[in-house]
């Protein structure tokens, strides 16, 4: 057992809150954290997972939902690096400089999937075959960022396009193949983390400061229709039943209605 | 009939928590002191010990060494979040998100 300031008390439930805040936005915290699932692993997943056979329609499936699993990433990388500038305090900075490392992860884990598959240039692929309502989510998303709106900011890309993905790719790893799956598997354990700063993180500014809540619900009625649209689109590529769009909808408004936004 | 004082000291004394050990359940996205008080959710067969809440957030399985009550409360460090333990309607403890 470790000795020293980061040392757990008996029960971690004891900490004091403040001490609890400062050690889970903490660099140390996000590197020993990720290495304890990403050590071995070769461009996110284990370097002896075996390929499954795919039918070519299967692979031109995958194909489409990875080049729009790539746009969300970049789209969260660009996001993330543009929010360290006007982030309120040196917590939500640190924090953010790890998940710009772990979009970069994910925007590379999931080209290099492509490129396993057989395409042979991603980017121009993602660019040609990425969703419309994903590209015009990206922008919004950049624009609220470019017009330093933290809060607007950080419920677009934190809570909206987060939980999303969370959502998603939790739905997918049930039925991947075995490489896309340990893929998934890794991302989603770093979505947990970017979820919950993203909800913590708007839940404390909405209790101080109440007024911003109209604007929040604003950007929310803009940005519904284009993640609900990118969410049957690429629900439809993955092959799951139409009933699932419904169920991963009603996962990603959990943390949205959490926030008292209906 | 009850004595009223009786009755009352009958409803205000608790029984005393029970403590548990947490052993390691291979939970993995924390570091590696604080994976004791975590564990994944494994479904429908998964069942809550009386030390355990999910957090609402993630849905990872918080444990604690103690047994939990309404009013206690949970830390979620996989995704950063302070909870506070209550009875949800149904008599299950649950975890609500304290901004």
């Amino acid at each position: 057992m470790p000795t020293g300031p980061t040392a757990p008390p008996g029960d971690i439930h004891d900490l004091d809150p403040q001490a609890f805040l400062e050690e889970v936005h903490s660099f140390d915290f996000w590197f020993e954290a990720v290495q304890g699932y990403l050590s071995g692993l070769t461009h996110g997943h284990r370097p002896n997972t075996t390929e499954a056979a795919l039918s070519e329609a299967e692979r031109e499936r995958l194909i489409s939902v990875l080049c729009n699993y790539c746009l969300g990433e970049t789209a969260a990388l660009e996001g993330a690096s543009g929010l360290i500038v006007i982030a309120p305090n040196r917590l939500a900075k640190i924090f953010l400089s790890t998940q710009v490392a772990d979009e970069g992860r994910h925007l590379d884990v999931f080209l290099h999937r492509l490129r396993d598959l057989g395409v042979g240039d991603p980017e121009a692929e993602v660019q040609r075959r990425g969703s419309r309502s994903l590209f015009l989510f990206k922008r919004r998303l950049l624009e609220l960022v470019a017009g330093k709106d933290w809060e607007a900011a950080i419920f677009a890309q934190n809570v909206v396009l987060e939980a999303l993905e969370f959502a998603v790719f939790h739905g997918h790893a049930q039925d991947a193949d075995p490489v896309t799956k340990e893929v998934l598997q890794g991302v989603i354990k770093d979505e947990r983390r970017h979820i919950g700063f993203g909800e913590n993180e708007l839940g404390r500014r909405l209790a101080d400061a109440p007024h911003i809540r109209a604007r929040i619900g604003q950007v929310k009625k803009e940005l519904d229709h284009l993640i609900l649209d990118t969410l049957e689109e690429t629900v439809g590529h993955i092959g799951l039943p139409r009933s699932d769009v419904e169920r991963l909808g009603r996962a990603y408004l959990e943390s949205v209605e959490r926030l008292g936004f209906v | 009939m009850l004595d009223p004082e009786e009755g009352d000291e009958e409803n205000t004394v608790e029984a005393p928590r029970r403590r548990f050990i947490l052993d390691d359940t291979g939970f993995d996205e924390v570091p590696k002191r604080y994976r004791r008080f975590y564990r994944k959710w494994e479904g429908p067969g998964d069942r809550l010990a009386p030390n355990e809440v999910i957090c609402p957030v993630c849905k990872v399985v918080i444990r604690s060494t103690r047994e939990l009550r309404p009013g206690d409360r949970v830390y979620c460090m996989p995704c950063m979040s302070r909870l506070v333990v209550v009875r949800g309607e149904t008599g299950v403890l649950e975890a609500h998100v304290s901004y």
